[in-house]
């Protein structure tokens, strides 16, 4: 099985909000893969937190740098 | 001096609103599309809710002004080096300056089941004939569970799955059938709406009228024969008639080079002047770009003006500003307002809000028409609801 790394660039989204692209990238994404997405909103780390902790896949890496949260997710909750 | 070739692929909001803008003196525009009409999309949810029956597409070639060329044609490729649009019909165009905006659409083969249940219960996002679908739907549901379901991102207008809720809830109420109808909102968000402070407003109005919400729903498949809407992680949700909000893609063209465009077809652009990644002279305004703004309207509109200025030779830049109409029910509405440096205000739910949605609504085919009339307007209102303003009252 081939791993992907899908990258998502949401630096500067305040409506509808970073966590929509999250999604997005989930639905096209297979168990295995990773998925970093970069954002500037502050309320994406609990929302990535409450997505990790009900959907069940794993949080790998969250980290601020210079102003932007990059949250790195491997993908292995899909049924 | 010769005139600058303009071609805008797609007459709808952010296509018309350009070709408008910019002075013949100057210009040589040509509008292409593959349809002859121009919808004003937003007006799907009361075909859906209302059971509306004003019309809601006017032809493209009417509201463009007088000297704009327009062909009814499908653009079939786009050579973004050698500046030239083939159209379907076989036409050739070069161009000087190149904006695409043709929008996003609807995609139903990512979720098992999807068509099945739009050619049931129709949807709003899609097409008239699908939205009073939902009209009928509505009106012959008189118990059960009436569900409303996100089936995934992007789609166009952030609060329309909740405009669609608040509506139904209503429609049921007025008809005297709340107590029998259970209506269900299931989102793939932590949330019902997914910016926070919008969510502060919703939220208690959901609650206060008795809509039952199911978050981190990513919406997997639908078994009709069940009724039954699953998620990626098995979760069940059991309906009696469901409207999903189907997931958009972007643009059918053919682009060179390729890899302007993302995975799901939307085209790469710089998010404050919408250059096309790569090329000075080719933009892609609305739904159709990869930009991370809200897909709707007046991102289209206020792209369409900076790229008009843009190619007059002024520095416009855009600020991401979000202006969107959000009706609550029952006469009440809000806007889900923002900007690139501002998170959502958390704007109160009125009357006025609604009227202002309604009027707006109401003025729309002058407003694509009559730039001249509309631009001073337009500016004065975005600058007395500048985000950063309107937080400094709304806290």
């Amino acid at each position: 099985m081939t791993e992907n790394k899908i990258r998502v660039d949401a630096r500067g989204m305040a409506c509808p909000g970073p966590i929509t692209e999250l999604v997005k990238a989930y639905r096209n994404a297979k168990n295995g893969d990773i998925i970093e997405v970069l954002a500037t909103d502050p309320g994406f780390k609990p929302d990535v937190e409450a997505w990790i902790k009900r959907t069940g896949n794993q949080l790998v890496e969250f980290k601020e740098e210079g102003g932007t949260y990059i949250a790195v997710i491997k993908v292995t909750a899909k049924k | 001096m010769s005139k600058k070739r303009v071609v805008i692929i797609g007459g709808g909001a952010g296509g018309a609103i350009l070709a408008n803008n910019l002075p013949f003196d100057e210009f040589d525009v040509t509008v292409v599309d593959r349809s002859p009409y121009h919808y004003y999309w937003p007006w799907l949810l009361y075909v859906a809710f209302k059971g509306s029956r004003k019309p809601m597409k006017r032809e493209i070639r009417e509201l463009l002004k007088p000297g704009v060329k327009f062909i009814q044609s499908g653009a079939h490729s786009v050579d973004l080096g050698n500046r030239k649009v083939i159209l379907e019909n076989g036409k050739v165009l070069e161009y000087d300056h190149l904006v695409i905006a043709t929008g996003s659409r609807p995609a139903y083969d990512m979720i098992e089941g999807h068509r099945k249940i739009v050619e049931k219960y129709g949807d709003y996002h899609s097409s008239e004939e699908n939205a009073r679908r939902v009209w009928s739907t509505i009106n012959s549901l008189k118990q059960g569970t009436f569900a409303i379901a996100v089936g995934g991102d992007p789609y166009r207008c952030p609060p329309s799955p909740l405009e669609g809720v608040f509506l139904a809830e209503e429609f049921f109420r007025s008809r005297g059938l709340r107590d029998k109808v259970r209506v269900v909102f299931a989102v793939p968000y932590p949330r019902p709406y997914p910016a926070e402070p919008m969510n502060e407003v919703v939220e208690p109005i959901l609650e206060e009228r008795g809509v039952e919400y199911i978050t981190f729903f990513t919406l997997d498949k639908i078994d009709e024969e069940r009724k039954v809407a699953i998620s990626m992680e098995g979760e069940e949700l059991k309906y009696d008639a469901l409207v999903v909000i189907p997931p958009h893609v972007g643009t059918d063209i053919k682009i060179s080079p390729e890899d302007v465009l993302t995975q799901d077809r939307f085209i790469q652009a710089d998010k404050f002047t919408n250059n096309i990644k790569g090329y000075d002279d080719a933009f892609v305004i609305g739904d159709a770009s990869a930009v991370p703004v809200a897909k709707t309207g007046v991102t289209a509109h206020l792209q369409a003006t900076v790229v008009a200025r843009r190619l007059q030779g002024e520095d416009a830049r855009n600020n991401g500003r979000t202006n969107c109409p959000f009706d609550l029910g029952y006469g009440l509405g809000t806007f889900v307002i923002s900007d690139y440096n501002n998170p959502v205000v958390k704007l109160p739910p009125s009357r006025f809000s609604h009227m202002a949605k309604l009027v707006f609504a109401a003025a729309y085919w002058d407003m694509i028409k009559y730039p001249e009339l509309w631009n001073p307007i337009f500016d004065a209102y975005f600058e007395a609801t500048e985000p950063a303003k309107l937080r400094r009252i709304y806290v």
